[in-house]
């Protein structure tokens, strides 16, 4: 009998190159795809909302966001998806689907996204005037702060948007996209970001 | 056309999707035939303000119920329609 091993690969596996893109010169945008990471949707049960909310307060030290907005714990960021639901990020295992199902076992209903999702970093000077070029809503700081959440869509495709810690006193974007709508986006942020001048690297570490 | 999302904020319209009528309420298990051929195929055709379901599924993925102006597409509220959510609004 044959013997399968399964290869764990990224959806920007055959399609992210590594290197420099575009426009030569001093890059005005970074994208970076995090692997590896644990992506679970935590979803309240009909009138079990606080329930969840105490649950996830408990397990991860942070209230749920209640409203479009990223929450930072100690080792999982919890990010706004809908109304009561978000998804938890995390890496390592220790918020597992595995881990988290007896916990909110009875308040929440979840779904393992972590294969499901690709995720991209956006940074550099010209990331948010490239997202401009494919998202409608406004991402200035004024209005779009650090933990400022986003459910919407680009070039037509739903995506999970956040801001991150700046990074080097500048801003930084995350993308989670659909895996099978990876590629696509992929492509299309890489025309958006061309005249900008793009440096392109994946990384295993969440930030 | 933009909607104002109850959860999301202001989105473009492409986000939305259009389901229809939301006056139309299922009747009874013993309501006539006449009644559940109302509830299933007729629908007034308004020229003005009507009620609407639109679903946010480039967003929050949450059902609205919309109050449009179908002659100036003038939307005068948006509120969740009853489901997961919905109950916390306003609240």
């Amino acid at each position: 009998m044959a013997d399968f091993s399964w290869d764990v690969r990224s959806p920007l596996d055959r399609t992210l190159v590594a290197g420099p893109y575009g426009v030569q010169g001093d890059a005005g945008v970074a994208l970076t795809e995090i692997r590896n990471f644990d992506l679970v949707q935590v979803m309240a049960r009909r009138g079990k909302a606080s329930e969840m909310a105490q649950t996830a307060q408990a397990r991860f030290g942070v209230a749920a966001p209640e409203t479009p907005k990223a929450v930072g714990a100690s080792d999982a960021t919890l990010i706004w998806s809908g109304p009561d639901q978000f998804f938890m990020l995390s890496k390592g295992g220790k918020h597992s689907i595995e881990a988290l199902a007896p916990v909110f076992a009875g308040s929440a209903s979840l779904s393992d996204q972590s294969h499901a999702r690709a995720l991209i970093n956006v940074s550099g000077e010209k990331a948010r005037t490239m997202l401009a070029k494919l998202s409608s809503i406004d991402l200035h700081p004024d209005v779009f702060g650090v933990g400022a959440a986003a459910a919407t869509s680009m070039d037509h495709t739903s995506v999970t948007l956040w801001r991150g810690t700046d990074r080097n006193g500048q801003v930084v974007f995350n993308l989670l996209v659909f895996a099978t709508f990876a590629q696509s986006l992929w492509h299309t942020i890489l025309d958006s970001a061309a005249e900008y001048g793009v440096t392109i690297g994946h990384s295993e570490d969440l930030a | 056309m933009r909607i104002t999302c109850p959860f999301c904020g202001e989105r473009e319209l492409g986000e939305f999707t259009y389901l229809g009528d939301a006056k139309p309420q299922r009747p009874a298990a013993d309501a006539s035939e006449e009644a559940v051929y109302d509830y299933v195929y007729l629908r007034d055709n308004i020229a003005g303000v009507m009620s609407e379901h639109w679903y946010h599924g480039g967003g929050c993925r949450a059902w609205l119920k919309v109050t449009r102006n179908t002659l100036t597409h003038e939307i005068s509220a948006v509120e969740p329609a009853a489901g997961a959510g919905a109950a916390k609004v306003g609240a």
